[in-house]
C-alpha cells in the first residue's frame, strides 16, 4: 500500500529548491552547512534557514573539486568542493552564508577552500577531539556561543531562551519521529524500505524543519495504521545487512542499488547521513550549554580520536543497533582518503568478528569503475551470510 | 580424493574470466572433463565454448547436463545457466573438493586477486579482494613477462633463477615497468629483478591476508597459480607451505560452479520429496 506522507515529502523535495529562492527575495537568509556536530536548533531559532549542503555519487564533481583540494582529500569531500566550483547546485546557490564544524579535519579545511577560492563568506564551530573530557564540554560551549554570535549578527535576532526552547522542542519532535519511524523498515514484509527511510531522513536536511516534522509525523500514523506496531525481523534465511563506515550522502546510490538489485537487504546503519545522528540526544535545558553537552554526549563520530575500544561509545552503539534490528552482517562502506573509517576497518571488523558478525569493508568512490569490482563482492558477502544464516536455521 | 558427496548426475561449471574461460563437469561426483579457452570479447559465447570444449573431453552432449552454475566476471552474461554465483564462494567449494583440509585460498586470477577463508563444508569464512587495479593480478605479470620478452608461463620458471631479490618499490604495474627499465639499464640481474616482481605481488598478497588472517592447509587458485616462482614467493613471504595441486588450479572455479550445480539438484530433489511426502499426507 502507498504511503501518502512518503510522495509528499519527495514532491516537496523537488519544490524546495524554488521556495528558497523565493524565501530570500523575501528578505529570508539561508545557512548552508556541512557539518557533524553543529547544533541545527541555533540556526533554525535565529530564524535563518538551515540546509545541510552536499551531494555524492558524482566522479566529475570529485575531479573538479580536486583542482582547488588535494586529491588525499575524501571524495565527498572534493565533491563539496566541486559543487561550490561549479556552483549550480541549488543549494550551494541559495546558501547566504556557509557553516562548517572542525569534527573532520577535511570538512575544516573545505571551509578554508571554500572561502579562499570562492569567496563564501564562512563560519566555522570549532569541536573538541576527545568528547569524554569535561574540558571538551567546556570547550564547545564556548565555541557554541561564538559561533551563535556570528549567527545573530547575520540575522539581526538575538537568541533567547524562549526561541531556543522552542526549536529544542522542534528538533526533538523530529528526532524522536525518525527514531520511531526507522524499525519499521526491518520488519517482516515491511510497508517501507530502509532505502526509503534513509531518503526521508535526507529530505530533511532541505525541507522546512517545521513542515518536515509535520510530514514525519504523517508518514509515522501511516505506517501505524498500516502495520501496528513494529516487530522486527524477517525470513529465515535472509541476508539481513547492516552498513556502517563513511558517510552515504545524498545522490550516491552505488552500494545501495547494487544492494537491492543483488538481494541483500539493508536494514540498519549507523551513518552519519542516516540514523545515527538522531539517537541519544538528551537536552537537558534550554541553554547553549546543554545544547553543547547533549551534542557531546551523542556517539561520536569516527573522525575524533578514542583509543580505548572497551569503552568506545562508536562501538557499543554499533553493536547495539546491529542487535535491534537483526542484522547477520555488516557492509563497512568507506570512501577513498576517508582515513578515519578507513583505519577503523579492521579493528571494528575483529571485534564484531568475536560477536559472531561478518563484516565486509568496501573501499569505494564516487567513479563507477569499481561498479562491478564492488557487485562481486557485496554478491560474495550476500551468499556468505545468507548460507550462514541457512546453515543456523538447518541446525 | 573427491570430498564431494557421490551424487548420480551429470553437473557443469564454467568460470568466465577476464584471460579464460572454463569449464567442469562432473559426473556421479567425480570429475569427467573439462575446457580451458582463452576469453574472447563475448561472454556468453566464451561460455558456452569453454562449456563445449568441457563436453567434448568428457565425451558428452549438452543435453546430458541437468545444471549448471556460471562464475566469474562474465557470470552475469549466462543464460545458459541455472544460476550464477560469484567466484569467491566457487573457489571455495572448488578448494573444498580437491583438498577438504584446505582453510585458506590465495587465488590470482587475470585481473584481481583474493584471499579467502574456508570452512571445513567449503562455505567461506571470510574474504578480501585487490582494489581495482592491476596491481598483484595476473594482468600485472603479463605486461611485465611482455617485458622481458618471455611468456608468461617462462616468466615464474626465470625467476627461480635468481640469486637475490631486488626490491621492487611499487606494485603499481605502469611504475614497476619503468623501474624495472631503470634496473635493467643499472645492470641489476634480469632473473634478480624477476623474482622482485613475483615478491612484490606477494607482498600485495600479504596485506589482503592481515585483514582475513591465514591458516593452514593453503591452496592457491587460478591461473597464475601454474607460476612456480609466484608460489615459491608467496611461501617465502607468507611463511607458509602451500599445498601440491594435482588437478590444473586454473579450473578451481570452474569446479566449484560444477559442485555447487550438483548442490542445486541435491536441494530440488529434496525439496521435491518434501512436497510428495506432503501431498501423500494431505491425500490420506
Amino acid at each position: 500500500m502507498a504511503l501518502n506522507a512518503l510522495e509528499l515529502i519527495y514532491k516537496r523535495l523537488r519544490e524546495r529548491p524554488q521556495e528558497l529562492v523565493e524565501a530570500r527575495a523575501n528578505g529570508a537568509k539561508v545557512v548552508g552547512f556541512q557539518a557533524y556536530n553543529l547544533p541545527e536548533e541555533v540556526i533554525y531559532a535565529l530564524g535563518l534557514i538551515p540546509v545541510r549542503l552536499g551531494s555524492g555519487g558524482d566522479g566529475d564533481l570529485v575531479e573538479v573539486g580536486g583542482r582547488y583540494i588535494s586529491t588525499k582529500n575524501c571524495v565527498y569531500v572534493r565533491s563539496t568542493v566541486g559543487l561550490f566550483a561549479e556552483n549550480t547546485d541549488p543549494y550551494i546557490v541559495n546558501s547566504d552564508i556557509v557553516a562548517f564544524d572542525a569534527t573532520c579535519l577535511q570538512t575544516f579545511r573545505t571551509a578554508e577552500v571554500v572561502q579562499y577560492y570562492f569567496n563564501r563568506e564562512v563560519i566555522i564551530l570549532g569541536v573538541p577531539r576527545n568528547f569524554y573530557l569535561q574540558e571538551a564540554h567546556t570547550y564547545f560551549a564556548a565555541e557554541l556561543r561564538h559561533f551563535v554570535s556570528r549567527l545573530e549578527a547575520i540575522s539581526g535576532v538575538t537568541l533567547t531562551r524562549e526561541r531556543l526552547a522552542d526549536s529544542i522542542a522542534l528538533y526533538n519532535g523530529i528526532r524522536d519521529a525518525i527514531v520511531r519511524i526507522y524499525p519499521y523498515q526491518a520488519t517482516k514484509n515491511p510497508a517501507i524500505s530502509w532505502e526509503q527511510v534513509f531518503d526521508v531522513i535526507q529530505a530533511g536536511y532541505v525541507l522546512d524543519r517545521r513542515e518536515y516534522l509535520g510530514l514525519l509525523e504523517s508518514l509515522l500514523a501511516e505506517l501505524v495504521q498500516q502495520r501496528g506496531a513494529p516487530v522486527i525481523g524477517g525470513e529465515d534465511d535472509e541476508a539481513r545487512i547492516f552498513i556502517s563506515g563513511s558517510t552515504i550522502p545524498p545522490g550516491d546510490k552505488k552500494l545501495i542499488s547494487i544492494m537491492q538489485e543483488l538481494g541483500g537487504r539493508i536494514v540498519g546503519d549507523d551513518l552519519w547521513s542516516g540514523l545515527i545522528p538522531y539517537v541519544d540526544v538528551q537536552i537537558e535545558d534550554a541553554t547553549l550549554e546543554a545544547l553543547a553537552s547533549a551534542y557531546l554526549n551523542r556517539t561520536p563520530h569516527g573522525a575524533l580520536p578514542y583509543l580505548e575500544l572497551a569503552t568506545d561509545r562508536r562501538i557499543k552503539r554499533l553493536k547495539e543497533l546491529i542487535t535491534t534490528f537483526k542484522a547477520n552482517g555488516v557492509i563497512y562502506h568507506t570512501l577513498r582518503y576517508c582515513d578515519p573509517y578507513t583505519f577503523k576497518a579492521k579493528e571494528t571488523k575483529d571485534i564484531l568478528e568475536k560477536e559472531g558478525i561478518p563484516l565486509l569493508e568496501l573501499h569505494t568512490e564516487y567513479a563507477g569503475s569499481d561498479f562491478e569490482a564492488i557487485r562481486t563482492r557485496v554478491e560474495a558477502f550476500v551468499e556468505m551470510v545468507k548460507l550462514r544464516a541457512e546453515s543456523e536455521e538447518a541446525a | 580424493m573427491a570430498a564431494s558427496e557421490k551424487i548420480q548426475g551429470i553437473f557443469a561449471g564454467v568460470d568466465v574470466g577476464s584471460l579464460a574461460s572454463k569449464s567442469v563437469i562432473i559426473r556421479d561426483g567425480e570429475i569427467a572433463g573439462f575446457g580451458l579457452i582463452p576469453s574472447g570479447l563475448n561472454s556468453e559465447e566464451s561460455g558456452l565454448n569453454a562449456l563445449a570444449a568441457a563436453l567434448e573431453s568428457a565425451g558428452l552432449e549438452r543435453s546430458d547436463i541437468s545444471h549448471i552454475v556460471s562464475t566469474g566476471y562474465g557470470r552475469i552474461s549466462a543464460s545458459y545457466a541455472s544460476k550464477t554465483v560469484t567466484e569467491i564462494t566457487c573457489h571455495a567449494k572448488g578448494a573444498n573438493y580437491l583438498f577438504p583440509n584446505a582453510r585458506t585460498i590465495i587465488d590470482i586470477g587475470g585481473q584481481d586477486c583474493k584471499a579467502i577463508r574456508v570452512n571445513g563444508d567449503g562455505s567461506v569464512a571470510d574474504f578480501a579482494m585487490n582494489d581495482k587495479c592491476a596491481a598483484g593480478t595476473g594482468r600485472f605479470l603479463e605486461v611485465m613477462a611482455g617485458l622481458f620478452k618471455v611468456s608468461l608461463s617462462e616468466l615464474g620458471d626465470l625467476s627461480l633463477k635468481a640469486d637475490a631479490v631486488v626490491p621492487m618499490s611499487s606494485t603499481c604495474t605502469v611504475f614497476v615497468e619503468s623501474e624495472t627499465i631503470s634496473l635493467l639499464a643499472r645492470g641489476e640481474k634480469p632473473h634478480n629483478i624477476q623474482a622482485g616482481i613475483h615478491h612484490a605481488i606477494a607482498n600485495r598478497i600479504a596485506g589482503l591476508f592481515s585483514r582475513v588472517g591465514i591458516q593452514s592447509d593453503v591452496y592457491f587458485s587460478g591461473g597464475v597459480a601454474k607460476n612456480k616462482g609466484m608460489r615459491k614467493a608467496l611461501e617465502e613471504v607468507l611463511k607458509v607451505n602451500i599445498v601440491e595441486p594435482y588437478f590444473d588450479p586454473q579450473l578451481t572455479g570452474a569446479l566449484g560452479a560444477a559442485v555447487l550445480a550438483q548442490a542445486i539438484a541435491v536441494k530440488e530433489a529434496k525439496k521435491g520429496r518434501q512436497q510428495e511426502s506432503s501431498a501423500i499426507q494431505s491425500a490420506a
